[in-house]
């Protein structure tokens, strides 16, 4: 659960993300490429961009609902479990990948009350998309 | 890899195979990458950073720090000059790790034997301040902080915290 200082921080970083999805989102992926490489997945650089956006979007629905992540995340929850089944070992590796891009945007901007929050907003995300798992 | 056959007492046969020495490698380009960052760094700084958003953004890893003092606030922690001399030796410590990338393991034995003989450290706390170290160092270098150095660094920050974790095994 997100505190109302937490929900704002998360709230105040979306900010400057919305809008900009689609570029984020390719960013997002382009550095997740390094743990992934074992995959072998060589997106091109329009998959990275459609992909990338949906992602961000869906971060952004999360962001518009973190009070009810459960009811707001379920279509995606049951994608995660029934077709995509992304090992859940790889959200805190795309979790950091997404620290570290906003980060390098946000440099001073990104303080360690605005990281804790995203840590745990983001945590949370991850564990509503991996709860149907089994 | 060399096979190796054991004979169990009760007369089993069980093969098993001979691991290779797991020394972690990095290309000329990955050294170049962390040692040029390297050189920008400021220490005492970014280790004070590092370590304070450590305890903060995971409370837990307070249990190690006792003795520091306040840290009861995000506030109090990062201004806590325990905290920012302790974060200054930690990563002084990792300027170590830059200069000896292929011989992390016997660079790290004697701190490894520290953190887990006498400190008991779970291993997972050395992935999670390798991980604080890529964020400061995004926020300090920005668009610098590219995704080919980001993956040296966290090759380099993951290898550290194995050798660090290499007298638990």
């Amino acid at each position: 659960m997100l505190s109302a200082q937490e929900r704002a921080h998360v709230a105040q970083v979306w900010d400057l993300i919305a809008g900009h999805e689609a570029a984020f989102g390719a960013e997002l992926l382009l550095s997740t490429k390094i743990y992934f490489k074992h995959l072998g997945v060589c997106p091109d650089e329009a998959q990275l961009l459609t992909h990338g956006q949906r992602v961000l979007e869906a971060v952004g629905v999360a962001v518009q609902h973190t009070d009810h992540l459960r009811a707001a995340l379920s279509p995606l929850a049951d994608l995660h479990a029934q077709v995509l089944r992304v090992d859940p070992a790889n959200f805190p590796l795309l979790i950091q990948c997404f620290h570290v891009m906003l980060a390098s945007h946000l440099q001073g901007e990104f303080t360690v009350q605005m990281q804790a929050a995203w840590d745990k907003f983001l945590t949370e995300v991850a564990m509503v998309l991996t709860e149907k798992y089994r | 890899m060399e096979k190796q056959q054991h004979r169990l007492a009760f007369g089993t046969l069980v093969i098993t195979s001979k691991l290779p020495d797991t020394m972690v490698h990095f290309t000329a380009e990955e050294k170049a990458a962390v040692v040029s960052l390297w050189a920008k760094v400021n220490v005492e700084l970014v280790g004070g950073e590092v370590l304070g958003r450590l305890l903060v953004v995971y409370p837990w890893t307070q249990r190690f720090f006792d003795n520091f003092g306040n840290l009861s606030s995000e506030s109090a922690i990062m201004g806590n000059p325990k905290v920012k001399a302790h974060g200054k030796k930690v990563l002084t410590s990792f300027g170590n790790a830059v200069k000896h990338m292929d011989d992390l393991k016997d660079t790290f034995a004697e701190l490894s034997e520290l953190h887990c003989d006498k400190m008991h450290v779970d291993p997972e706390n050395f992935k999670l301040l390798g991980n604080m170290i890529l964020i400061v160092l995004a926020t300090h270098f920005s668009k610098e902080f590219t995704p080919q150095v980001q993956a040296a660094w966290q090759k380099l920050t993951t290898a550290v915290a194995n050798a660090l974790a290499h007298r638990y095994h």
